[in-house]
């Protein structure tokens, strides 16, 4: 009788101790990811497609800035080391303006943040996001979760899997110092490109939005104001997204990257801990219960 | 299938060969293999080791994890070639779940953990728990390779999506392989009614008590081991 007490007393402070682990396990917090909406002081660019004349200044100031390999081929799209880019695209109401500059969108909720394991790409307090190179490990996650196919890697070695990423820092180091702003937005001569506070920049871009409008451009449209908690590269387009190669739903990506980050490592240190307290619990209570001059 | 042991393999009458040599030389290599991708790959998993993979030590973190997935995969494509009847009759024997397996599971805790010897049906070769790991492992291994060779070679040229699917399934299969494994360490290494365990896949040989104790359908043969057991049922019952 007495030994049947101490036994039931064992099984409640081993399931008493399951769980305490279990929650606390659970409980934990799982680690850095994106803001949820831009701030009030937050920098952006903002790129007005009805002023481009696809000069590609901003293509050689970027390079120049960022000690970027020459100018690439026109019309090639993002890579390593063009972050940086202007497009011709084709299209009905794209005609006459029928350029588009691309670089990183810098989303607030960025995918990419969320599923680098190295912190390399993080959320800068002015809103961008930053890119430490140093940091970098070349992974290649970012390259596979960002919903505008921005960040590249460039590959030294396949099989030992050497490489790094790159993309558009927003010209981090000067910015951050104050000394200036994106080199790109600093080197356009029509002012299709331009930086400042975000809350402005989006106030212009409605204003310009309805000026096209009047102005008989019936598709002009503002894009990045909502999609991916707020992009922090403002586009003014004169035709819908898909014209211009742009997505609509950027949620997927993101959607995944927090399931990644948020859901599945949580659950993976809990099945641990579970499975640690587990063990340890039953190895307390076996050798209470168990006596090895029993066993053959 | 019931593999009864046959009169040759009893070596002194004391002790039962259980596996092979390269079979225990695989089981290790397999074993060795999965720590270090387990270890390798937790930098990346863990955000509280985020300042390790960010440093200069991660190319040599990432090609271990590299080379420990190559000896991970070869394990039973060598398993394969070497000793394919072998393979073929494991495979057999992990799947051939029935009807004693649920006895298993309702005699497993107050066996494993209240030493209960007598509500344990017999059980063959492998006993359930260890088909399960076997299986689970074996899965796992096969999402393992399929998802990692996609995340090593895949990048720019299988689409995006099928990237973060494959992303998720490999951290998956090793949550589930990682669990996996720390109760089957527990049982095969630390429990103590499985103590020979250890000794088997070291040494290739069990003792003949220890398969009569945990193997008896291996060691009768599942006709006599289940006679055997009901009588046993039945005197403790009167």
């Amino acid at each position: 009788m007495q030994a049947s007490k101490q036994r039931m007393i064992d099984r409640r402070g081993f399931l008493k101790l399951t769980g305490a682990g279990l929650g606390g396990v659970l409980l934990r917090p799982s680690g850095e990811v994106a803001a949820a909406s831009p701030g009030d002081d937050d920098l952006a660019i903002l790129y007005d497609a009805s002023q481009c004349l696809g000069c590609r200044a901003c293509e050689r100031a970027c390079k120049e800035y960022n000690n970027l390999p020459d100018v690439e081929e026109p019309n090639s799209g993002l890579s390593a080391t063009t972050w940086n880019v202007i497009q011709q695209r084709e299209g009905v109401e794209l005609v006459g303006r029928p350029f588009f500059n691309y670089q990183c969108m810098h989303c607030t909720d960025a995918a990419c943040v969320t599923v680098c394991p190295s912190g390399a790409l993080a959320k800068d307090e002015q809103g961008f996001v930053s890119f430490d190179a140093n940091t970098c490990i070349g992974c290649g996650y970012c390259t596979q979760f960002c919903p505008f196919g921005v960040p590249h890697l460039q590959v030294a070695n396949l099989i030992t899997g050497e490489a790094k990423a790159a993309k558009c820092t927003f010209c981090q180091d000067k910015t951050r110092a104050g000394t200036g702003g994106p080199s790109c937005a600093e080197a356009c001569p029509t002012g299709a490109l331009t930086w400042g506070k975000r809350a402005t920049l989006l106030n212009q871009a409605k204003a310009r939005v309805s000026q096209l409008k009047a102005e008989g451009y019936r598709g002009a449209m503002l894009y990045g104001e909502s999609e991916a908690g707020g992009l922090h590269r403002l586009s003014i387009l004169l035709d819908e997204p898909a014209a211009y190669g742009l997505p609509t739903d950027v949620q997927g990506a993101t959607t995944v990257a927090m399931i990644y980050k948020k859901i599945l490592r949580p659950v993976t240190w809990g099945v641990f801990g579970a499975a640690l307290v587990g063990v340890t619990g039953a190895f307390a209570l076996a050798r209470r219960t168990i006596h090895m001059e029993e066993v053959e | 299938m019931t593999v009864k042991i046959e009169t040759e393999e009893i070596v002194e009458g004391r002790w039962i060969k259980r596996y092979t040599g390269l079979e225990r030389l695989l089981h290790w290599v397999h074993t060795g293999a999965y720590l270090v991708l387990a270890l390798t790959g937790f930098v990346l998993f863990a955000p509280q080791l985020e300042c390790a993979a960010g440093c200069q030590a991660v190319r040599n973190i990432r090609m271990l994890h590299r080379i420990a997935a190559v000896f991970l995969g070869a394990t039973p494509i060598l398993y394969a070639i070497f000793q394919p009847r072998r393979m073929v009759m494991h495979v057999r024997e992990f799947l051939a779940f029935c009807r004693y397996d649920l006895l298993w599971f309702k005699a497993a805790i107050p066996y494993y953990l209240l030493g209960r010897h007598a509500i344990m049906p017999p059980q063959p070769r492998f006993n359930t728990g260890e088909r399960m790991n076997a299986l689970i492992m074996v899965l796992g291994v096969a999402a393992f390779g399929v998802t990692g060779v996609g995340m090593w070679f895949g990048k720019g040229i299988i689409p995006p999506g099928l990237f973060q699917a494959m992303l998720l399934l490999h951290d998956l299969a090793f949550t589930v392989t990682f669990a996996m494994f720390l109760v089957h360490f527990y049982l095969a290494v630390i429990h103590p009614l499985m103590w020979q365990s250890l000794l088997g896949m070291r040494f290739g040989y069990v003792s003949e008590s220890y398969a009569r104790e945990h193997h008896a359908a291996w060691y009768y043969g599942r006709e006599e081991a289940m006679e055997r057991w009901e009588e046993g049922q039945a005197e403790a019952e009167a």
